[in-house]
């Protein structure tokens, strides 16, 4: 009997992720069921809740299948959370792999009361600034939106003020002043029309960015096991791995295109040299201590952790 | 017992106005500070998450006010055609339309906090525990669950009747 | 049942409760609730979902914005601000044909700038100007066409809840919004001027005698009263545009100035604090209540696939922008005449916005989406002073029960018709809207 699975998600359908991972992934297990697992998106959050509430939506059931950002509940998952400390992740598909197989090795039991179909990263985070950042001195005292909890405590570090704000306000926020810089990705920059509003942009030397975000696609297990050996098969052959790496490929290929945009509106580009980039590293460095002692009290050893993930994103970058 | 109830609703709006201006002080120390960030002042660091739970307090301390006053938008259109009695008899569904509802969504909201206090959820910023926004507004909820059940007791007549409260028109937002 | 007809008759139910006297989002919310179990066949589901699903919607941040704008206009009434706006406005055109009238007309507009709401706006004028306008001999009809048209103003001046709801559900810049909302502003205020000024030379009955010319000194006298009302105008919506805050910043700036012109004014006693606190109290309630129902009744309407599959349909029929645009106005003034505006916003934008952002008008995907808000706030506009259900119609008749239905709904038309002359107006020339924002 053919089944209706609905996937919520909380950005809209014709977003870059929505469009080129969500809708290709469920054409795809609607072809490979013979039409017997229909995926119907819901983008926007038109199912109701915040994004913060995906993750349980899948789990308790209110849905089948989420695609949620892990940051958005902080505390809930912090050995995922390795791969969202400054300059650990790179570009998003070999990251995207190493994480799949770090959850697996490290992390299972975040995800216990779900079915994991696939986890990623965005690639790298950079700074967008009103004024240039060429040293660790120059973010002194600007407003700056951090991209995760992390990165609010790296900007505290290095003396910018780091301002709370939604995703959605940050455009607004922004143009008028009340935030002078945002961290994020390439890939956003074009619907958030950043290169218009800021004309600086700063990376760091290397393969690794100044942070990223992790996410996840979940499904309810209760929905996973009503399916029949087929409808199963249907599932099983479209996630893990590939799946994850497919998230990770979108996200490289919209980096692409927002630096792309970037440099045909000629802003700032810079690319920090490895001696500055290092002094950028030692201050995060004071960060990740601060990350090892939180978790530390949860039971978690943070470096073991770091170093495993740090191996795995090494592994997966030299393919 | 229908002034204490009275006395407490009102009580509880007046403390959620006082929540809503607490609130908007927030907002202007925060906008001062943000100012003078060239003189080592800040902005208050996650008001954005005080603002949202400071909202939700309020808010489920205005609700009960609401109710008990009828102020919640309606449409009293029909009330000259329909006899007294329907009229009474559709005040009497929509009040238990009203405690059914809060009922249910006040017993799972007391689930939901126990949830997130279980999962160790914080909040982005100021790193609060999720349930204890949670449990700033679930008291004013349970409140909130008893007027309802009170203002049903008075349409059954079961409570010596009060003087029925003013439409408040002046409100509104339309 | 399918749930696609399921969506289809929860509408007559949900028509016929509110007409038998349910509260509105009461209404919403039970039928949502009812509605999701249905299509969900199981109440686990729904259960789970309602664990965030109250404390989530009460807690937003952007909506936040709403009770701090309810408060400010509460401030503004009880501080005896609106009585100082309707002097000043009646020493400038008090002594003309239909002067008082018109005087009501720029204390309203007034009222609205630091009001976010219609009806507060209606409601607050209509006990200061309605006393006025009876004495001076004006028409029932005259004097209660005018307040509840006028009142209309708190939604059309910025700041304006509507509008608010409209940049959240369809992710607008609420500063531009504002913005654009200005000139449509002021041509409406000249509309209903208009109106005046015609009644008054048409039928010289109905305005009642003309008084005599204020002097300049007592006029700048009265104008010096309401300076702070201005101010706080253009601290609010100019520091939202600018950037100096965000718009739940610029709404907390405005109660707190607010509040202060009040307490100067010896506005601010104890009992007038409370009695503020109250009225916002139940204003805020109300709203948050039609915001939860309306919530829980789009989750219904989004599981039950019908506003995608609207959405296809209109798709696939190849019909041109500006017939789309014009049908959504219409259906938005006929369903105004039946539902109040905050659901009808918060019901439909979620259909007709991503239909609309769609569509070429030859405007940048920001200027139509900024332009057709303009437009759906000024035909849900209309909709508070057509009957039957005419929410601003309400407050008068709730204020001035003497005055008839007939009455009523006589002195509201010739604004509805200057209102949709309006509308013509702006759906043909986008750039009465757009102007200030391509500056
Ligand atoms: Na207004
Ligand atoms: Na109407």
């Amino acid at each position: 009997e053919p089944v209706s699975l609905r996937l919520h998600h909380f950005v809209p359908a014709q977003q870059n992720v929505a469009a080129h991972a969500l809708a290709p992934w469920a054409k795809k297990v609607a072809e490979d069921s013979n039409g017997e697992v229909k995926i119907q998106l819901f983008p926007s959050m038109q199912l109701g809740g915040r994004p913060s509430d995906l993750f349980d939506q899948a789990k308790d059931g209110v849905v089948d299948i989420v695609w949620t950002v892990l940051g958005y509940t902080p505390g809930r998952f912090p050995r995922s959370e390795v791969f969202e400390l400054p300059f650990s992740s790179g570009a998003g598909e070999p990251a995207s792999r190493a994480f799949w197989e770090y959850v697996n090795q490290n992390a299972q039991e975040e995800f216990r009361e779900v079915k994991l179909l696939a986890v990623h990263v965005h690639g790298p985070g950079l700074f967008h600034t009103r004024d240039p950042i060429n040293t660790l001195e120059d973010i002194k005292g600007m407003k700056i939106r951090g991209g995760s909890r992390v990165v609010n405590h790296l900007l505290e570090e290095v003396g910018a003020v780091a301002v709370g704000l939604p995703v959605p306000a940050v455009t607004e926020a922004l143009s008028k002043g009340v935030i002078t810089g945002a961290t994020l990705p390439w890939e956003v920059t074009p619907s958030l029309k950043i290169t218009q509003i800021v004309k600086n942009h700063t990376s760091f030397a290397g393969d690794k960015g100044l942070y990223t975000q992790t996410f996840a696609m979940v499904m309810n297990k209760a929905s996973y096991e009503k399916l029949s050996i087929d409808q199963k098969k249907a599932i099983d052959d479209n996630i893990g791995i590939e799946l994850s790496a497919a998230f990770g490929r979108v996200m490289d290929q919209g980096d692409a295109e927002g630096l792309a945009l970037a440099k045909k509106t000629d802003n700032n580009i810079v690319e920090l040299d490895a001696a500055e980039t290092n002094r950028w590293k030692q201050a995060a460095s004071r960060v990740r201590d601060i990350w090892y002692e939180e978790v530390a009290a949860k039971g978690i050893d943070g470096p073991k952790l770091a170093e495993n993930a740090e191996k795995l994103i090494d592994h997966y970058s030299k393919d | 017992m229908s002034n204490f109830i009275n006395a407490l609703s009102r009580v509880m709006a007046w403390f959620g106005c006082l929540v809503l201006v607490l609130i908007a002080l927030t907002s202007v120390i925060s906008i001062i500070g943000r100012a003078l960030s060239g003189f080592g002042l800040g902005p208050i660091p996650g008001d954005f998450e005080l603002v949202e739970i400071g909202t939700a307090l309020a808010i489920f301390c205005f609700l009960p006010w609401a109710h008990l006053r009828r102020a919640h938008a309606s449409v009293d259109l029909l009330s000259n055609v329909l006899s007294s009695r329907t009229t009474k008899a559709v005040e009497f569904l929509a009040d238990l339309l009203m405690l059914a509802c809060w009922a249910v969504l006040t017993w799972r909201m007391g689930v939901g906090m126990m949830d997130y206090q279980a999962n160790g959820e914080v909040s982005f910023v100021l790193q609060i525990p999720v349930w204890w926004g949670y449990a700033a507004s679930f008291p004013f909820a349970v409140m909130g669950c008893l007027v309802y059940l009170w203002r049903i007791a008075l349409d059954v007549g079961c409570v010596a009747t009060v003087e029925p409260s003013p439409r408040i028109l002046q409100s509104g937002v339309h | 049942m399918d749930p696609l007809w399921l969506a289809v008759w929860s509408l007559p139910a949900l028509l016929i409760l509110i007409f038998l006297g349910v509260p509105i989002g009461l209404s919403m919310l039970a039928l949502g609730l009812g509605g999701c179990w249905a299509i969900y066949g199981s109440p686990i589901p729904l259960l789970n979902q309602l664990k965030t699903l109250a404390y989530g919607q009460l807690s937003s941040h952007s909506l936040s914005i709403i009770p701090l704008f309810l408060l400010m206009g509460q401030f503004a009434s009880v501080g005896g601000l609106s009585q100082a706006l309707f002097k000043a406005a009646e020493a400038f055109v008090g002594h003309r044909r239909g002067g008082v009238g018109i005087a009501s007309i720029g204390a309203c507009a007034s009222f609205g700038a630091i009001c976010g709401s219609s009806m507060a706006t209606t409601a607050t004028m209509a006990q200061v100007a309605l006393p006025e306008l009876e004495k001076a001999g004006y028409a029932r009809a005259l004097s209660a066409g005018t307040l509840a048209a006028g009142g209309t103003l708190g939604i059309l001046i910025p700041p304006s809840i509507v509008l608010v709801i409209y940049a959240i559900l369809a992710e607008q810049n609420i500063a531009k919004l504002f913005v654009a909302a200005v000139v449509p502003g002021v041509v409406a205020i000249v509309g209903y001027i208009l109106v005046i000024s015609i009644i008054a030379r048409l039928r010289p009955g109905t305005v009642g005698g003309q008084a005599e010319p204020v002097s300049w000194g007592l006029r700048w006298k009265a104008l010096s009263v309401v300076w702070p009302v201005m101010l706080i105008f253009i601290a609010l919506v100019g520091g939202i545009y600018v950037g100096v805050f965000t718009p739940t910043e610029g709404a907390a700036v405005g109660a707190v100035g607010t509040a202060i012109a009040a307490w100067a004014r010896g506005g601010m006693t104890r009992a007038k604090v409370l009695q503020a606190f109250e009225l916002t109290a139940s204003a805020t309630a109300m709203v948050f209540m039609i915001v939860l129902g309306a919530a829980v009744y789009n989750i219904f309407l989004a599981l039950s696939q019908m506003p995608q599959e609207l959405a296809g349909w209109v798709g696939q029929q190849g019909f041109s922008p500006y017939q789309i645009l014009w049908a959504i106005l219409i259906f938005y003034l006929i369903a105004g005449c039946f539902l109040d505006s905050l659901s009808m916003i918060l019901l439909t934008i979620p259909i007709f916005f991503p239909m609309v952002s769609g569509l070429d008008f030859g405007l940048t995907p920001e200027e139509t989406a900024i332009w057709f808000g303009i437009l759906v706030l000024i035909v849900v506009e209309v909709g508070l002073i057509t009957p039957p259900l005419g929410m601003n119609l309400f407050v008068i008749q709730s204020m001035a029960p003497h005055i008839t239905t007939r009455d009523l709904y006589l002195g509201a038309y010739p604004f509805v018709i200057s209102d949709l002359v309006r509308i013509v107006i702006l759906v043909l020339v986008p750039s009465i809207t757009l102007f200030i924002l391509r500056l």
